[in-house]
């Protein structure tokens, strides 16, 4: 089964910054992956080279097994949902769905109408006049008609409070139930993240830090608390991400390659928020590992 | 794509045709009268009493012939108010993100937008041109300074190629500048700027002028409504005379080089003498211009300049678009 997407090096420059840099990522078909990283860490830039909406500096991308391109049977494919949810303000939700269903050759308004009316949404009422909730609604449940193989979504969640962002992500859920779409949704909070996804890709100052399934990512990555000691057996074998020290401990969050021979080290399970903190907290390139300390032993 | 660019804009379009009805109703109303104060001042001529009424400035309502003077400023509506927000109205909006992920490529997105456009812009011009034509027809049967801008300019073809640049203009800006504001005073800049450069500068060269001298004596008068673009005198040896201010001319020769004889001529005393007609011989008059004939030729060249422009502009827009990253 070929991958939803694949990148390869995937860079984007705008002038002499990469708002991407060398990003290799593999998403397979069915997953929901979020997209985490902090504000200005790239994601917008990376679903918007997966769309087709820019076009890579460099490096290879393919998406549901063609490159983006400006063709009808490739958008049909893709369901892409910008940050700032654009909608006709004056258009109401009923005139997008008319408007949808010339612009898109597998388009079900039935199941647009019905999943609106299902939330109150009035359908007769210009975009513009509903809750930023409610036009966030629409816009889903638009790009939901349009039957797309992959949904993008930027920071869709950003901008509602608790209870629209439980109904959106409810929506999403309800229509990925129907099978065979792959979803990358982007956020820079893990928490609303980790009740949907099942897959996640990091990116951290334009570069990937973490990509994979969820439940491999929380098997791989540990918390080892020891005692203060040289730790640099532990670095050959394992990959550090985080270091903290006091004078007497040593905390370690490490992805591991294999078991912990160290006894001294006590090893316990961490939470998906803090492996993405840890490698947030982290400037370097992947390939290196950085150290930051806390405390009163400043190195 | 056409469903979403009539929803789109269909309260530009029904305004614009509201507008052009309007200007109709007036200028078919106002017709009339003009074609009745024709009819009478054409048929006073003819009986002898006088033509002066044929050569008035405005004729009909002025009220109406400031409108009609006006609708040189048309094609700017439809730059300004359909054109410039087109594309930059779209990007502000985000909207472009939502048109371009739909199962529609954005050259299709483009080329439907900008051909209906295109269209309008068409049917304002042509509408308003052939009201406009049919109005002043009573006025340019007189066959008077068909060559002015305040009457080229607002009938025949030309009218239409302007509304197209305009639009086309207006577009354009949208698209570079992505903000409706600044593309607002670059096409009110650009339209009146390009349209005052071609009037003054392109228009009288479109056909190489005729010059015709003649001897100051006889006089000449091209035929029909000419236009003029310089005349004079040479002196005896082909040298230009020199107009200058508060010395008595005869025929735009300065009296003090001709014989006295010439003088009470001038004065309104007779018939030159002999002797000043002899030395008139050696006077020659130019003119310089287009003939009356090549109004429509000048029509014509006209059109296919704003058209050519108009068409170039929106390449750049084709080429800017498709290229830049949303």
């Amino acid at each position: 089964m070929t991958p939803a997407i694949t990148t390869t090096g995937l860079t984007k420059c705008y002038g002499k910054t990469a708002a991407l840099n060398d990003c290799t990522i593999t998403v397979p078909e069915g997953r929901i992956s979020a997209l985490i990283g902090p504000n200005g860490a790239g994601k917008t830039t990376l679903l918007k080279l997966l769309a087709g909406l820019s076009k890579p500096t460099a490096g290879q991308v393919t998406v549901n097994g063609s490159v983006p391109r400006q063709d009808p049977a490739f958008l049909a494919e893709i369901g892409y949902l910008a940050q700032e949810i654009p909608l006709y303000r004056r258009l109401s939700a009923e005139d997008h769905i008319r408007a949808g269903a010339h612009l898109n050759p597998r388009w079900d308004s039935a199941s647009v109408r019905e999943r609106l009316a299902a939330l109150n949404i009035p359908l007769d009422r210009p975009v513009g006049k509903l809750s930023g909730g409610q036009r966030a609604q629409v816009a889903l449940s638009l790009i939901l008609g349009k039957r797309p193989r992959l949904l993008l979504l930027d920071e869709p969640v950003a901008a509602l409070d608790p209870l629209a962002r439980r109904n959106f992500l409810g929506t999403l859920t309800d229509g990925v139930a129907v099978g065979g779409l792959t979803v990358m949704l982007s956020s820079h909070l893990v928490t609303d993240m980790e009740r949907v996804c099942d897959h996640i890709v990091m990116l951290s100052s334009s570069r990937v830090q973490l990509c994979g399934d969820i439940d491999d990512v929380l098997a791989e990555h540990k918390l080892l608390v020891g005692p203060r000691k040289d730790t640099t057996a532990i670095e050959r074998d394992h990959y550090v991400v985080q270091v903290t020290r006091t004078p007497r401990q040593t905390t370690m969050l490490v992805r591991l390659n294999g078991p912990v021979h160290d006894p001294a080290f006590q090893v316990s399970d961490v939470s998906l928020e803090d492996i993405v903190l840890a490698y947030m907290g982290e400037d370097a390139p992947p390939a290196r590992a950085a150290f930051t300390s806390v405390g009163d032993d400043q190195q | 794509m056409t469903w979403l660019v009539w929803r789109q804009h269909r309260i530009q379009y029904i305004l614009g045709a509201a507008l052009l009805a309007a200007f109709a109703v007036v200028i078919v109303i106002a017709g009339d009268q003009v074609a009745a104060q024709f009819h009478h001042a054409a048929t006073t001529c003819a009986a002898g009493h006088g033509c002066e009424q044929l050569g008035g400035l405005f004729m009909g309502n002025k009220v109406v012939g400031f409108l009609v003077i006006a609708t040189l400023g048309a094609p700017l509506i439809v730059g300004l108010f359909w054109g410039a927000p087109l594309v930059a109205a779209e990007v502000e909006a985000g909207t472009t993100q939502f048109a371009w992920m739909q199962s529609v490529t954005r050259k299709r997105w483009l080329t439907v937008k900008i051909g209906w456009m295109m269209l309008a812009a068409t049917i304002w011009g042509a509408v308003i041109s052939i009201l406009v034509s049919w109005w002043s027809s009573p006025t340019n049967a007189e066959q008077l300074n068909q060559f002015d801008p305040g009457r080229f300019d607002l009938v025949g073809l030309v009218p239409v190629a302007y509304s197209l640049f305009a639009m086309a203009l207006g577009i354009v800006s949208g698209a570079l500048l992505r903000r409706t504001l600044p593309a607002l005073a670059v096409t009110l800049a650009g339209f009146v700027g390009v349209r005052a450069l071609v009037t003054l500068l392109l228009r009288p060269h479109y056909m190489s002028a005729v010059t015709t001298y003649y001897n100051v004596t006889r006089g000449f008068n091209p035929a029909g409504a000419f236009w003029s673009l310089s005349q004079g005198v040479l002196g005896p040896n082909g040298q230009p005379i020199a107009q200058i201010n508060n010395v008595p001319y005869f025929d735009g020769i300065p009296q003090t080089t001709l014989p006295a004889s010439c003088a009470s001529a001038a004065n309104g005393n007779g018939n030159p003498s002999g002797a000043c007609v002899q030395a008139l011989s050696h006077y020659r008059a130019f003119i310089t211009y287009q003939p009356a004939n090549r109004f429509w030729a000048f029509q014509g060249i006209e059109f296919g300049i704003f058209v050519v422009l108009a068409a170039a502009l929106i390449a750049v827009t084709a080429a800017v678009l498709l290229r830049r990253d949303a």
